[in-house]
């Protein structure tokens, strides 16, 4: 099932890369964070980890409903550009995005060797960072971009999942109130309301 | 209690910015003073010092970087009050940068005393998002697009120190349990790591994260771009608060690092670092305002304060950090004082400024101006005279003496490019150009008169062996 849940992460990651409309864009990221949501009550689970339990939960209210829904809020406010095509060209990325994944199993097969169980996970992980860097950089619009971020904190949390079986509960909770307030200060960004001094 | 009182003077800054009377913001270098009384208090308790728990615990070298940025804090305060002479800025995003400045100033304090490494990402990610908006109190384009460009570049450079310490704490996790995260138990326990390759791979990455958010290669035009658009005291911030931050997790990160293995932590930066000051020497000799070279030269600082550090120069490395602390947002300061009637000139920059506090403003930048490239008695010229000679004794351990002199060798003809283009700026200020009235206020120059003092306090017997107790 984790197997399962973690290939269902990378594969609305790759989706995403290829999304040319924006609420679509919304919709892979919240599935992506609901897969990672589900992996950490899964693992939680099996470890019998209740704050990993809890992380799971918050991911899913935060990250898979809450901030998609803010974000589309947001995005009717400010008028956003809503068809946001990549720069990168398809046929590009479909050789580029395999070519990452290959580099960075390449990459991260000396520490596979050295980590018990989930070993595959790491990589995946590394991957996901190339991906959402990768998500940042073919867009020229700013909400994809902010999207690219915020699938890069999702790798991140999985790597945190799946190589440490859980960060200590008070960084996580961290991490989640750090998000907020990114979230907050994009909101800022946005007003445009002191443009007039 | 400790902890609140350190936390204070940001919290008043933060209530005191709701306030709408105009004459409020005369009590924040007040309250900003006030912090230096647990800082104080700091110095003379037995260390290591528990703050909180095993989260915050306040060493040697926490109390030092904690009370520079607290003098820089409080200078910034000083020279915040005559921003709106300086420079267009609304009443409502004054008091805004007021409220970022202070919720900046939690996350370092938590940064700075953190011996978690979870404790140190969470600061320095605050200390990051709250810089954003004070970037975009600048109403103009540029600033917009660089507060966005600070936001996705710093979330990328935050996220890779994120990465590198969750691959830090996946490492020692199987000895350590959940206090892998702690800094302390780690470099008790570093040589026991069962994957020092895990270790090591996590300590590349969030360096590289620490050294792009301080505008190491490839990121060097970044932080220059970001501190030109942003009102002067955002790049005062930056370069003597912000980076003291970052690199206090250098040091803590480079330590454990060292344990596991000394070679590979120092080749790793000691390529990085020479890369760095190879293509930021040239930067800043084709410079042309004073912003970007201040900040190209701040990388250059760094760049050398990293390189001390890993070749056991941790005294020169100390008092490197301390002067630049202090030169570097003294002189961003100014920046806004010489470019209030301009940008962008350079010539005759220093001349109009009559009267006893004109007369004291010039003095003081020309010296702050030779003292960064560390003309004796600059603090920075003894550092450097300390930190080469490290590098050297470092060598003599090794095989590679001759590769090190050289390096020292290329250093120094980096570093007179630097000092040759920073004497033509001085004399272009000083003796080219037209000359016409200028005015100084007294709050800034407050300001820079207390940095001064805070630079000569480091050249005193007293605050060299105190550096030199800092292992």
């Amino acid at each position: 099932m984790v197997d399962f849940l973690i290939g269902l992460f990378l594969a609305s990651l790759i989706t995403a890369l290829f999304t040319t409309r924006l609420y679509r864009l919304l919709l892979w990221y919240s599935m992506n964070s609901l897969m990672l949501g589900f992996l950490a009550l899964f693992i939680g689970k099996e470890l019998n980890d209740t704050s990993m339990l809890i992380t799971g939960i918050a991911t899913i209210l935060i990250k898979a409903v809450g901030i998609p829904y803010f974000f589309k809020r947001m995005s009717l406010k400010f008028h956003f550009v809503r068809q946001i095509i990549p720069e990168i060209k398809v046929q590009y990325a479909i050789i580029l995005i395999p070519a990452i994944l290959v580099f960075t199993f390449y990459l991260a097969d000396p520490i596979t060797h050295m980590m018990r169980g989930n070993a595959n996970y790491v990589a995946i992980s590394i991957s996901s960072l190339f991906l959402s860097l990768l998500l940042m950089m073919e867009h020229r619009n700013v909400a994809p971009k902010i999207i690219g971020f915020l699938s890069m904190e999702n790798a991140l949390f999985l790597l945190g999942i799946t190589a440490t079986d859980g960060m200590p509960m008070l960084v996580e909770l961290g991490i989640f109130f750090d998000l907020l307030m990114a979230i907050v200060v994009i909101n800022l960004l946005f007003h445009k309301e002191e443009a007039s001094l | 209690m400790m902890l609140t009182l350190l936390l204070l003077p940001a919290l008043i800054m933060f209530i005191v910015s709701f306030f709408k009377n105009k004459k409020a913001k005369f009590l924040l270098p007040v309250s900003s003073f006030a912090i230096l009384l647990p800082i104080i208090k700091l110095f003379t308790l037995p260390k290591p010092y528990a703050i909180l728990n095993s989260y915050l615990i306040a060493d040697e070298l926490d109390t030092y970087i904690l009370l520079v940025s607290s003098i820089v804090g409080i200078g910034v305060t000083l020279a915040l009050l005559t921003l709106d002479r300086h420079v267009k800025v609304s009443p409502r995003a004054y008091s805004r940068f007021y409220r970022f400045f202070a919720i900046f100033w939690i996350g370092l304090i938590f940064s700075i005393l953190a011996n978690h490494m979870g404790i140190y990402w969470i600061g320095l990610e605050l200390a990051t998002l709250s810089t954003v908006y004070m970037i975009k109190t600048n109403h103009t384009p540029a600033a917009h697009k660089e507060a966005w460009n600070y936001m996705i570049v710093g979330a990328i450079a935050i996220s890779l120190v994120l990465f590198g310490i969750i691959l830090m704490y996946a490492s020692a996790k199987p000895i350590l349990g959940e206090d892998a995260m702690q800094f302390d138990l780690l470099l008790q326990h570093a040589k026991e790591i069962p994957s020092p390759f895990l270790f090591e791979m996590g300590f590349a990455i969030a360096t590289v994260g620490m050294f792009v958010k301080m505008g190491f290669f490839p990121m060097n035009l970044w932080l220059a771009n970001i501190e030109r658009a942003s009102f002067y005291p955002v790049a005062a911030l930056f370069s003597g608060i912000l980076e003291s931050a970052v690199i206090i997790g250098f040091f803590r990160f480079s330590k454990v690092a060292a344990e596991v293995n000394y070679t590979h932590l120092f080749m790793f930066v000691f390529v990085y670092t020479l890369l760095t000051i190879f293509i930021v020497s040239f930067l800043i000799f084709r410079a042309k305002d004073f912003m970007r070279l201040f900040s190209l030269s701040g990388i250059e600082h760094m760049a050398l304060i990293a390189l001390f550090w890993v070749s056991g120069g941790t005294f020169a490395a100390l008092l490197h950090f301390g002067a630049h602390a202090f030169l570097k947002p003294a002189l961003f300061l100014s920046t806004g004082v010489l470019e209030s009637k301009g940008k962008y000139r350079i010539a005759g920059a220093l001349r109009g400024y009559s009267g006893k506090k004109g007369t004291l403003f010039w003095l003081l930048v020309s010296l702050f101006l030779l003292a960064i490239i560390s003309l004796p008695p600059s603090p920075m010229f003894f550092s450097e005279l300390y930190g080469f000679g490290a590098m050297i004794e470092n060598a003599k351990e090794s095989d590679h003496m001759l590769a090190m002199i050289g390096a020292v060798l290329l250093l120094l003809i980096l570093l007179s490019v630097i000092f040759y283009r920073f004497v033509s700026i001085y004399q272009s200020m000083k003796y080219e150009g037209e000359t016409y009235s200028k005015k100084v206020y007294a709050s800034e120059l407050f300001a820079l008169v207390l940095f001064a003092l805070a630079l000569m306090a480091l050249l005193l017997p007293e605050s060299m062996a105190y550096l030199r107790s800092i292992v």
